[in-house]
């Protein structure tokens, strides 16, 4: 059993990794697509898509604290 | 991770480094000595060296101030400018100023300990060791809510579980999301998200550099096919140039969340 909970746990962390990977790549494309219309608010654009990406990953992350705990 | 390079001097006799401990290892490191009782490990000695690279990167850079700064002066005012003009007056307003000298050290200490990740000799982020961003990120913790209710009194919390804006149905709900988001879920993204980049950067680069070399110097037992391990050691350095990256950006997001957090306790109807 203690080989299936591992194995289970791994699964469920690339499952947990699809939804903000999906969710980063809109937000880093919508960013460069701003920077690219209006390069002149690049530098704050910048700094919200960091913030952006920040609260998505966050989700990934919290699989990656379940796949130790499991 | 560091069991594969201590494997290749694994001794049968003592079990102690053939073992490997998996998950505690991301927790805990070797005890290189203890004084009375008291278990010093090698996290613990580089997070002193950490905080006194910090110091002496700015002692040195403002020792003299210079009417034309030296390369390493300009280099350090840069960096020391980016932080005020860019993360603490851009993201907290004027009154971020009183909050940079804090949100200054965490990014110096964040990134001298990211980079001792690539740094030759030493190959061990001390912020891959979870006590030290999870310190980091209790104190910002403590930070932003200190000053949220110093700023607002007790409306702070009543305005996080009971949310003015929002539908009166919808209360209840919201503020439960929000009670979660705000005081459980940030200071423990804020950790992990350190933690687990800076984990995935030292287990890729010991896997990929420590393998290729276990490739290559068993020329004798394996022949040709040792050549593989020229490709691993060649992705394993080009990692460690995309390592130097994620060092930088590790700590430019620990510190620009921080900001943030501390933001929306100052201003918290934005």
């Amino acid at each position: 059993m203690e080989d299936i909970s591992g194995a289970l746990a791994l699964i469920g962390y690339g499952l947990a990794a699809i939804g903000p990977g999906i969710g980063i790549g809109i937000v880093a494309g919508n960013a460069v697509q701003a920077m690219a219309r209006q390069p002149e608010a690049a530098g704050m654009v910048r700094t919200t898509m960091f913030l952006g990406i920040a609260f998505t990953e966050a989700l990934a992350l919290i699989g990656f604290v379940l796949f130790f705990l499991a | 991770m560091d069991q594969l390079v201590l494997a290749i001097e694994c001794d049968p006799a003592t079990d102690v480094i053939c073992t490997p401990e998996f998950v505690n290892d991301l927790f805990e490191t070797q005890v290189v000595f203890s004084i009375g009782g008291f278990d010093v490990n090698r996290a613990m000695l580089l997070m002193l060296l950490a905080a006194f690279a910090a110091i002496a990167l700015l002692f040195f850079a403002y020792r003299q101030p210079r009417v034309v700064p030296t390369k390493f002066g300009v280099a350090v005012e840069g960096m020391v400018g980016f932080v005020r003009d860019e993360i603490a007056i851009g993201i907290i307003g004027p009154e971020g100023i009183r909050y940079f000298p804090y949100l200054l050290s965490i990014f110096l200490f964040v990134l001298v300990g990211n980079f001792m990740e690539v740094a030759p000799f030493i190959n061990f982020p001390i912020t891959s060791r979870m006590a030290i961003p999870a310190f980091l990120a209790i104190l910002t913790w403590v930070i932003f809510i200190f000053v949220g209710f110093a700023k607002n009194g007790v409306r702070y919390f009543t305005d996080i579980v009971w949310p003015r804006s929002v539908p009166v149905a919808l209360r209840p709900l919201v503020g439960i999301i929000e009670f979660f988001s705000t005081f459980l879920l940030r200071p423990l993204t804020l950790a992990v998200r350190l933690f687990a980049n800076l984990v995935a950067g030292h287990v890729m680069l010991s896997l990929l550099l420590a393998s290729g070399w276990i490739f290559v110097s068993s020329v004798g037992d394996i022949g040709a096919r040792s050549v593989i391990g020229l490709g691993w050691f060649t992705i394993g350095l080009a990692i460690f140039l995309f390592e130097i990256v994620v060092s930088i950006l590790q700590a430019y997001i620990f510190t620009l969340l921080s900001a943030v957090y501390i933001q929306t306790s100052v201003h918290p109807e934005h």
